[in-house]
């Protein structure tokens, strides 16, 4: 596999990836012209463009050997128009059917040359990026030679497996949200929220986190001082856990924060100060029990305040909360918690028919080879049908 | 020699790198790296092009369309979202419709019970709602890719129909019922029930799983008797034998149907009728019957599917009853009879087992496939 500029701007090439530079390159992209070149540069130029997008990691020699000339596609059929006509009203006439004047627009062509590059479509690499369970199809590609990824429960390390119909294949979900979620330095550039690395340096120093101090301390004070009571416990908490019991409350402190609509401006108050408590506590990284409990009971009181308001309210709160459980802050993770979809990733989200994915488990089935239908193809490519065209006829032995 | 002079060490350019360029141009030229010089490199130029189209026009893509798709073929050159161009427009004057709405509200609150007003509040909030939402995505929205228009970014299952699929197939246990009922191609079917099974014992992905469903069009769960397929059922493959003109005269008066068709590519081996190829034959034969004809047809095939899984599950177990199995620690050992005799009169036939002398090896040959060819499932 031969290392290549991956996004030029300067001839840009159009790539299997989500990456920034490649969306611009895919919205600006133009057919080449062909009126200044002869028939063997446009077909060069064709293959060099249409290669680079699909499949540019196989080599040229096994391209052409997976390459086929004979290209599948279906027609959609009505059971009801077959039950009525036996065919002879297409043979009628002079042989194609009757001439009506009510016969309505021809149906749409068939995009067989969309279709060129088909056999890409089968390959293991090539359906896990469709899948959307990785950024790039060389992305894709690791996850298969590093031993992330199973084809019917059994581990497969070949990227250039080609899927029969019927194959599930299933990606590691750790090494999914990672491939597919937001950066974790992303958060020290974006806006997004007061999400903290470093809980000592990006901490906002406020007057109310200063006068909060004084209590916080005589809090633990209070904890430190009754430490046999906790200790008899039998389910005590190990400081990890305690630490990601504070960072879950924070959550939940935020989503309540989130929606200030339903907050009146002294539950506002007191839940922003509850957070800064809570940040401090989580920072210095050694919370005790007696603590955890009583911020746990903290949160539970504002709860029950802000759940006194409506009956609609606290189904939202309640399904807010549940969210930021399912998707909870997580320092430990190696992709930016709560997780969130990584930039530009919308631009690129489509699934083609020939898979049948279920995200939750990250697990995708492979139904059927891709096929041209009237008016659809369904091998994804970015290029015109012409560029696609001159690139089929140079895969043809006689050129 | 004197020693060379080095140039003079020119004070370093500008490297301030504060978070907020982080993600804007991030070439500014420096007068003192290039001081006689107006021009900028060109790689920068294009560079700077593109970091203004991203700021621009393409930051449209960098967060996901809250409830809908967001595909390039959706926008304009200047990044305006096509099919909400009028929304901007009734925003406004809606705002103004509801200030005046309010006034009249408050003045006839003192003589108008609670109830009404209750109820018009509601009606004005819906009417707001629906005029702010974006319309539903046309089939031009719905291209990833501008030059191509034979591609499009087709529905997903959602997830009360895959649950749906799920629950009905368990209950009914017939998978070709199931797939004509829903307009689901009976792969697909098979699938989301494989899929479930797995899913029911596994962690899942949920905000994975959420947020790629939020940027995907989805087809819904209808529940009416006759639900808006989600795909065509009925594909007929196109046979190779029919991709090239072949010219068969026949006289006029002839009634020259399907099979006739069939005959003419070969008398002896006749390509079947359309209604024979398709994967729900049994809809065309069901087209002319009543609706509880139909309920009992389909029962019948049913019952016959059944049958057919039930034999073929006896048949794999009395296969693989014949082979002798060894327990091991990590695997098992299966024991399978073979015969001397399967290489055939001449040694070389193709079902013949292990390596026989004088037989060359095809595994240096172009274009053999070393790496697996199929997991058994």
């Amino acid at each position: 596999m031969r290392r290549k500029v991956p996004h030029g701007l300067k001839r840009p090439k159009v790539r299997q990836t989500w990456n920034k530079y490649n969306l611009y390159n895919i919205s600006r992209m133009q057919t080449p012209t062909a009126y200044d070149k002869t028939f063997f540069q446009q077909k060069w130029k064709a293959k060099a463009l249409t290669r680079a997008y699909h499949g540019e990691q196989i080599k040229e020699k096994h391209w052409e050997r997976m390459f086929r000339r004979s290209i599948p596609a279906v027609v959609p059929m009505d059971h009801e128009y077959l039950a009525k006509h036996d065919g002879s009203e297409l043979a009628a006439g002079r042989g194609s059917g009757l001439d009506e004047a009510e016969k309505g627009r021809s149906p749409a062509k068939t995009p067989y040359m969309q279709m060129t590059f088909h056999p890409t479509e089968r390959r293991l690499d090539t359906a896990i990026f469709r899948a959307l369970f990785a950024s790039s199809a060389r992305q894709a590609r690791q996850f298969v030679t590093h031993g992330f990824v199973k084809v019917n429960g059994k581990k497969m390390r070949y990227p250039g497996y080609m899927l029969n119909p019927g194959d599930m294949f299933q990606v590691d979900p750790e090494r999914v949200m990672w491939a597919t979620g937001a950066r974790k330095d992303q958060d020290k550039y974006e806006t997004s929220g007061e999400y903290m690395t470093t809980p000592e340096e990006n901490e906002p120093v406020d007057e109310v986190a200063e006068e909060d101090e004084d209590a916080d301390t005589a809090a633990t004070a209070d904890a430190e001082s009754t430490p046999t009571a906790d200790a008899t416990e039998a389910t005590e908490r190990t400081p990890e856990e305690l630490r990601k019991n504070l960072t879950a409350l924070m959550e939940q402190a935020k989503t309540y924060l989130k929606d200030p609509k339903d907050l009146s401006p002294k539950q506002k108050i007191e839940l922003r100060s509850f957070r800064t408590n809570l940040k401090r506590a989580i920072s210095r990284n050694k919370a005790t029990e007696s603590e955890a409990d009583d911020y746990e009971s903290q949160l539970a009181a504002l709860t029950a305040q802000v759940e006194e308001l409506t009956k609609e309210q606290a189904k939202l709160l309640k399904e807010a909360l549940q969210r930021a459980h399912e998707n909870p802050y997580d320092p430990s993770k190696p992709y930016l918690t709560p997780w969130a979809p990584r930039p530009y990733m919308s631009a690129f989200a489509f699934i083609p028919r020939y898979l049948e994915v279920s995200h939750n488990i990250c697990s995708a089935v492979y139904l059927r080879h891709p096929v041209a239908r009237p008016g659809l193809a369904e091998v994804p490519t970015p290029f015109h049908k012409e560029t696609n065209q001159l690139a089929h006829a140079w895969y043809l032995r006689r050129r | 020699m004197p020693p060379r002079i080095r140039a003079p060490a020119l004070q370093p350019p500008n490297t301030t790198y504060t978070p907020s360029t982080r993600f804007q141009c991030p070439y500014h030229p420096s007068s003192q790296a290039r001081p006689f010089s107006n021009s900028t490199p060109h790689a920068s130029r294009l560079r700077r092009r593109m970091f203004a189209w991203l700021q621009g026009p393409g930051r449209a893509f960098k967060e996901p369309l809250p409830g809908s798709t967001n595909y390039l073929g959706a926008y304009d050159r200047s990044g305006a979202l096509i099919r909400g161009r009028g929304l901007e427009r009734r925003a406004q004057g809606q705002r103004e419709e509801g200030k005046h709405a309010s006034d009249g509200a408050e003045d006839e609150a003192v003589g108008v019970d609670a109830l009404t007003e209750e109820k018009e509040r509601l009606e004005r909030e819906a009417k707001e709602k629906r005029e702010g939402e974006l319309p539903p995505e046309t089939l031009e929205d719905l291209r990833p890719f501008p030059l191509n228009r034979e591609f499009r970014s087709q529905a997903v299952l959602s997830e009360e129909l895959r649950e749906a699929i799920w629950e009905r197939v368990v209950k009914r246990g017939s998978v070709r019922g199931v797939s004509a009922a829903l307009g689901v191609a009976m792969e697909r079917v098979a699938a989301v029930v494989r899929l479930k099974e797995v899913e029911r014992n596994k962690p899942l992905a949920l905000p994975y799983a959420r947020a790629v469903l939020a940027m995907l069009p989805q087809t819904p769960l209808d529940t009416r008797i006759k639900p808006r397929p989600h795909e065509s059922i009925n594909d007929l493959p196109v046979h190779q034998a029919t991709t090239t003109q072949l010219f068969h005269p026949v006289s006029e008066s002839r009634h020259f149907t399907r099979v006739d068709a069939g005959l003419v590519f070969d008398s002896r081996l006749p390509l079947l009728p359309a209604d024979a190829r398709i994967p729900h034959p049994e809809l065309v034969a069901q087209a002319g019957m009543t609706r509880t004809e139909v309920l009992e047809a389909q029962k019948a095939l049913d019952e016959k599917e059944k049958e057919e899984r039930r034999l073929r599950e006896e048949k794999r177990k009395k296969r693989e009853a014949k082979n002798k199995v060894v327990q091991g620690r990590r695997w098992d050992f299966v024991f399978q009879e073979v015969s001397v005799e399967s290489v055939g009169e001449d040694g070389r036939s193709a079902k013949g087992v292990g390596w026989r002398y004088g037989f060359p090896h095809e595994d240096r040959k172009r274009g053999q496939v070393k790496i697996p060819r199929r997991v058994e499932a």
